[in-house]
């Protein structure tokens, strides 16, 4: 599959911004059945500087400040990315989630740094008690883990409701269990502490999903979406993608932009202004299926 | 006569002889058979010489000159928040030149240590994919900085580096904690030290100890090293007055030359540190961070931390060299390290280790979890990473024989949830160190802080440090809430050089090479701010003491009231009536509300209002704190006098009539030492521009807003005369005016001598002379070609009263006005405030709003 994707976002601000700086994870990560084939980032007003390097996780980033005064801002990223499907995948034929810990620690060697560092909470996967109750009827002894992680999607898509209004970035992973509400970062984060809790590897990712218009209609410009959801490793598949917001399994309508622990790791715009008082902000995404 | 004298030496408690350690614990200067180790004989020797009186006077000296220095109880601090006690003892702990050898090598040995493991961590990351350690340890703990990786300063990631030690029951030390965020309390050991030798210096100089100066040289040196040029300029960032450290931290920066900075002074601008001074931004060569690393960039670092500039992480991955110690450096405080750092030694330095840690598990390993959960009774759980800058503040954690049973519950559930933010230790015991009481010394069970800082060729520790008495029933860290402190003398085999200047608490510091010094803005804003409030302090009980006098001393109150009256409401009106709560001071007698009487009380005693006494006292002291760094002690002690809660401060709204003259003639005085000492001490530059400014023109508009109500219309003639004598006392002219005109005061002339007379340093003409005088010298003052706002507005003030006649000004017209004088008084009262926010504007970017977060979410 190859897909052009537009994800434009305007701010507006009621007054003047002397000065902003901004973290984006903006560009397409490239990996093993991901490719990117084009990208651009259009910004407006033109940076004072802009600097392009991986963060920590190895996604690309871009870091810029704006130093003259501004009252609007437009990030307007162009992306051209090839997606493989992944390799069919038999959920039972993985490693019992109990036993991860100790086959990542193989004493003669190295340790794999790149899947351990998922296993631990970060500040949006902290575990409660009732985090860990409602991930228990996942985790059966002996249960394969990528079987584990597939049934908890399933019930995460069962249990809740997609639902914008009842959480904001600030809402804990403990009030979206008990209200069973939220957006796909809540679902993902409450999964990731799920997971997390009993060791096993899983991080965050961030990307876009390609949405179809219901039988007949058109598509709507801009209509498309950020998305999120989680990849849990195995040590016979490696990292395998599950989307607890749509209890499905990510084939290749699910165009990931960078791996994190949490949305903090990975969100696609953020920033510090000076001055700007309030702002509005919209967003327009456009995921388009080459023919 | 005789007699008596020997009967005191009878008397004389030895100052041993009730000095037992406990049983099976280390004593430090005690052996085992009650033989005094021979390193602490010349210091008890030193302290003998004194007659158990002078002990107890000094003792008290010292803590007094502690509460003095502000390193107790801060005393700019909110009043109404909890000091932090802090107490030095008379006896020092002293450590012999021989062990001292070692405790310096294995404190090198440490550091050396430390900064190895977080270059790795920060870098390849080899101790973690060894496993060597546990890479859950460092990814759970918050103060690893994933941002920071790569960014490796060429100088090493510790410039800083403290531990605090305790001596177990075997004599052995252990480490109980490190701290490698911060220089941790650096400053502290500075005053302690200043505060004993200042009441002791005998015994110091009897102990052959070695003194400080020459390692704080060597910081500095260092300091300047990294940097890479000569005359760097080098900025300490506090998280600002507020925070626990700040004396430290101002104390610290004084003693060094650096310029104590907030992170709101600072701007990045491409990847430059720029700090805001008046003369715009200007390139800073490094930062001495002693505020947290996660946050000190809300950009890249912890979202919510505001305290360094934004940017701070991108500044320091192009310029890893601009930021000691390096972002990040706190993780290897984990309290959980301590089992793996003998073979991480042995791997990393190829060495074995001289100095264990206290033993702990981290409760990330699954069997160390196990097993603390299992013996839960014998262990006290603690986090695994606490902030602990300042000494004394290490927590006490959670043992289950002092827990609820919901308590003891809800710890195994944290312990089984957060095992990996947690640590178990034991108990270890402390040694004991004797501290002075009136009956003698006493075993003292005690932790020790000791510091270490990169020098030119590696690390150095400071011969030095902080003691503190700790409850052994209790801590496993340096946990001292009481804040008995006891500075750490480090004795010397050879001859002590002779006494290096040591910093003393005046203006400058001789032997301190410091750049010059650069004004931040905000520290302008400060200091123009305390001139006007000094200021106002003054004119205000300048008014209450010229009331209250003629309260005591004349009859006819109705004519010789009516100046009083007029001043009093003039001030009074600066506040709504319902800010101005009458206090309990107000007895029925002086109940009339149109009294002078009532209202000096109202001024002095009102708790509410923006220009009661009470009110302009609060703000003087906090703007004092706000500039405590470029303040000395004796103004900060001059100023403290009139601060919240002094006594002078509780006096003041009771003291029935005849002592409140006493009160206001003392606050005078103190502000007057305040002018006295700043007038002699400062050097002239911008920071006196602006202090100056402040009080010329808070001086000259309280002139200008008390001239028109008491002359804007004529009244009877012996009126006038007492008004007239009421303004030249309040504006302290009198005696020139009586030395000029053997007159009574008749209105011409002394409009002439209090508006126009630029001779007089109490005239309007003066303020505004030398306002015109301080913004033509101060940079930035020509931007262009037109003046700037600030001196158009001076300009117009200024001739509008070099042109004035004072005939004209006196005139009365037929309905008893005196119009010219009330438009030429009124045109100064309306400008001048104008005049101070054009002042502000200029220098002070007050339109800069604070940094703050925008994010999108989907």
């Amino acid at each position: 599959m190859i897909y052009d994707i537009s994800h434009k976002t305007l701010y507006r601000y009621s007054a003047p911004v002397s000065q902003s700086h901004h973290i984006m994870h903006m560009s397409p990560r490239a990996f093993e059945r991901q490719v990117v084939l084009r990208h651009s980032l259009l910004i407006e007003p033109a940076p004072t500087s802009c600097i392009e390097a991986a963060d920590y996780f190895g996604n690309p980033t871009s870091r810029l400040c704006i130093e003259d005064e501004h009252s609007e801002l437009v990030i307007h990223a162009r992306s051209t990315i090839k997606v493989a499907a992944r390799p069919l995948v038999d959920l039972d034929d993985s490693q019992d989630w109990q036993q991860l810990a100790p086959g990542l620690a193989d004493a003669s060697a190295p340790l794999d740094l790149q899947v351990l560092q998922f296993t631990w909470p970060s500040r949006h996967t902290m575990p409660t008690t009732e985090i860990i109750d409602y991930a228990s009827a996942s985790l059966q002894p002996g249960q394969p883990v990528l079987a584990a992680a597939w049934d908890l999607t399933r019930r995460m898509f069962k249990d809740f409701t997609f639902d914008s209004s009842a959480t904001d970035v600030s809402t804990p992973i403990s009030t979206v269990l008990k209200q069973r509400r939220g957006v796909c970062q809540d679902f993902s984060h409450l999964a990731l502490a799920c997971l997390r809790a009993a060791r096993i590897p899983a991080r965050y990712v961030s990307g876009y999903l390609l949405t179809r218009p219901p039988a007949g209609q058109q598509k709507l410009r801009g209509a498309d979406a950020s998305h999120a959801w989680i990849s849990v490793w195995a040590p016979e598949t490696g990292w395998v993608d599950f989307d607890p917001t749509n209890g499905s399994m990510p084939q290749t309508e699910h165009i990931s932009i960078a791996f994190g622990r949490d949305y903090d790791d990975v969100s696609p715009i953020s920033g510090v202004l000076l001055g700007g008082g309030r702002h509005t902000v919209s967003v327009a995404v456009d995921v388009a299926e080459r023919a | 006569m005789k007699t008596n004298v020997q009967s005191t030496h009878a008397e004389r408690p030895n100052l041993i002889s009730r000095y037992v350690p406990p049983a099976g614990v280390h004593d430090e200067m005690m052996n085992v058979d009650g033989t005094v180790r021979p390193h602490w004989q010349p210091v008890l020797n030193a302290l003998a010489a004194f007659d158990p009186m002078e002990r107890s006077v000094r003792a008290d000296r010292m803590n007094r000159r502690v509460r003095e220095t502000g390193i107790a109880h801060d005393m700019f601090a909110d009043p109404s928040r909890m000091g932090q006690p802090w107490r030095v003892d008379l006896m020092p702990l002293l450590i012999s030149a021989d062990e001292w050898q070692w405790l310096e090598r294995a404190l090198v040995q440490r550091a050396r240590l430390m900064n190895a493991i977080l270059t790795d961590i920060y870098g390849e990351q080899k101790l973690l994919a060894s496993g060597r350690i546990p890479p859950g340890l460092v990814f759970s703990d918050p103060s690893f900085l994933r941002a920071a990786r790569d960014i490796l300063p060429t100088g090493g990631m510790l410039q800083f580096f403290a531990t605090d030690l305790a001596r177990g029951a075997d004599g052995a030390w252990r480490v109980i904690d490190s701290h490698t965020e911060t220089p941790a309390g650096i400053g502290l050991v500075l005053a302690n030290r200043g505060v004993h030798t200042h009441v002791a210096g005998e015994v110091f100089a009897a102990s052959n100890a070695q003194r400080l100066a020459s390692f704080f040289r060597d910081v500095q040196a260092s300091l300047a090293q990294r940097c890479g040029r000569a005359d760097p300029r080098i900025a300490l960032l506090t998280p600002g007055p507020h925070h626990e450290d700040y004396f430290s931290h101002a104390y610290l920066a004084r003693y060094l030359g650096l310029i104590l900075v907030e992170g709101g002074d600072l701007q990045i601008t491409g990847d430059q540190v720029m700090l805001k001074t008046l003369e715009g931004l200007q390139p800073i060569d490094l930062i001495v961070r002693c505020i947290e690393g996660a946050l000190s960039d809300p950009l890249e670092l912890d979202p919510s931390g505001f305290l360094g500039p934004v940017g701070l992480t991108q500044a320091a991955r192009a310029h890893p060299d601009r930021v000691v110690n390096a972002l990040g450096s706190a993780l290897v405080e984990n309290r959980g390290l301590g089992r793996y750092l003998p073979d991480i030694s042995k791997a990393l330095l190829g060495e074995d280790l001289m100095l264990h840690d206290a033993p702990r598990w981290w409760l990330g390993d699954p069997t160390a979890n196990d097993y603390a959960i299992q013996h839960i009774d014998q262990l006290v759980i603690r986090p695994a990473h606490e902030a602990t800058g300042r000494p004394g503040r290490a927590s006490l954690g959670r043992m289950s024989n002092v827990l609820t049973p919901q308590q003891r519950t809800d710890l195994i559930r944290d312990i089984k949830l957060n095992g990996q933010t947690l640590v178990a230790e034991e108990k270890i015991g402390f040694g004991t160190s004797p501290v002075w009481t009136p009956e003698g010394l006493l075993p003292r069970p005690f932790a020790i802080r000791l510091f270490a800082s990169a020098a030119r060729d590696g690390y150095r520790v400071m011969p030095g440090g902080i003691a503190m008495t700790v409850n052994p029933d209790r801590a496993v860290g340096l946990n001292a809430p009481d804040g008995e402190t006891r500075d750490v003398w480090v004795l010397s085999d050879a001859a002590e050089p002779p006494h290096v200047s040591l910093w003393r608490p005046t203006v400058d510091t001789a032997h301190v090479q410091r750049a010059q010094r650069v004004l931040q803005s905000r520290v302008a804003d400060d200091l123009f701010w305390l001139g006007r409030y000094a200021e106002r302090a003054d004119w205000t009980m300048r008014v209450a003491r010229s009331s209250v006098v003629r309260q005591q001393e004349d009859a006819s109150q109705d004519v010789s009231q009516r100046a009083a009256i007029v001043c009093l409401q003039t001030l009074l009106a600066k506040d709504p009536k319902a800010a101005l709560a009458a206090s309990r001071a107000i007895t029925p007698l002086q109940a009339n509300q149109n009294s002078a009487a009532y209202m000096s009380r109202l001024l002095m005693s009102a708790a509410g209002g923006s220009h009661s006494l009470h009110h302009t006292c609060d703000a003087l002291h906090r703007v004092a704190g706000l500039t405590r760094d470029r303040l000395s002690l004796e103004v900060s002690r001059t100023l403290n006098a009139l601060g919240p809660q002094s006594a002078w401060r509780d006096r003041l709204a009771l003291a029935p009539a005849g002592e409140l003259m006493d009160r206001l003639d003392e606050g005078l005085l103190a502000i007057a030492g305040f002018y006295g000492l700043m007038h002699e001490n400062m050097t002239r530059n911008s920071g006196w521009a602006f202090l100056d400014m402040g009080r010329r023109l808070e001086r000259g508009l309280n002139l200008c807003e008390a001239i028109t109500p008491l002359f804007g219309r004529t009244t009877d003639a012996d009126d006038e005369m007492h008004s007239l004598m009421f303004l030249l006392e309040v504006a302290d002219s009198f005696i020139t005016y009586r030395s000029r005109y053997r007159l009574d005061p008749m209105l011409p002339l002394v409009l002439d001598l209090l508006l126009i007379d630029e001779t007089n340093p109490r005239s309007l003409a003066f303020q505004l002379s030398s306002l015109s005088g301080h913004l033509s010298q101060l940079p930035l003052s020509r931007s262009g070609a037109n003046l700037p706002e600030e001196q158009r507005i001076l300009v117009a003030l200024l001739s509008s009263i070099r042109l004035a006649d004072v005939q004209a000004l006196a005139a009365a017209n037929e309905r008893h006005e005196r119009p010219n004088l009330v438009s030429a008084m009124t045109e100064q009262a309306e400008k001048l405030p104008e005049l101070s926010n054009a002042i502000m504007r200029h220098y002070f970017n007050l339109k800069e709003e604070l940094p703050h977060r925008v994010h999108t979410r989907s």
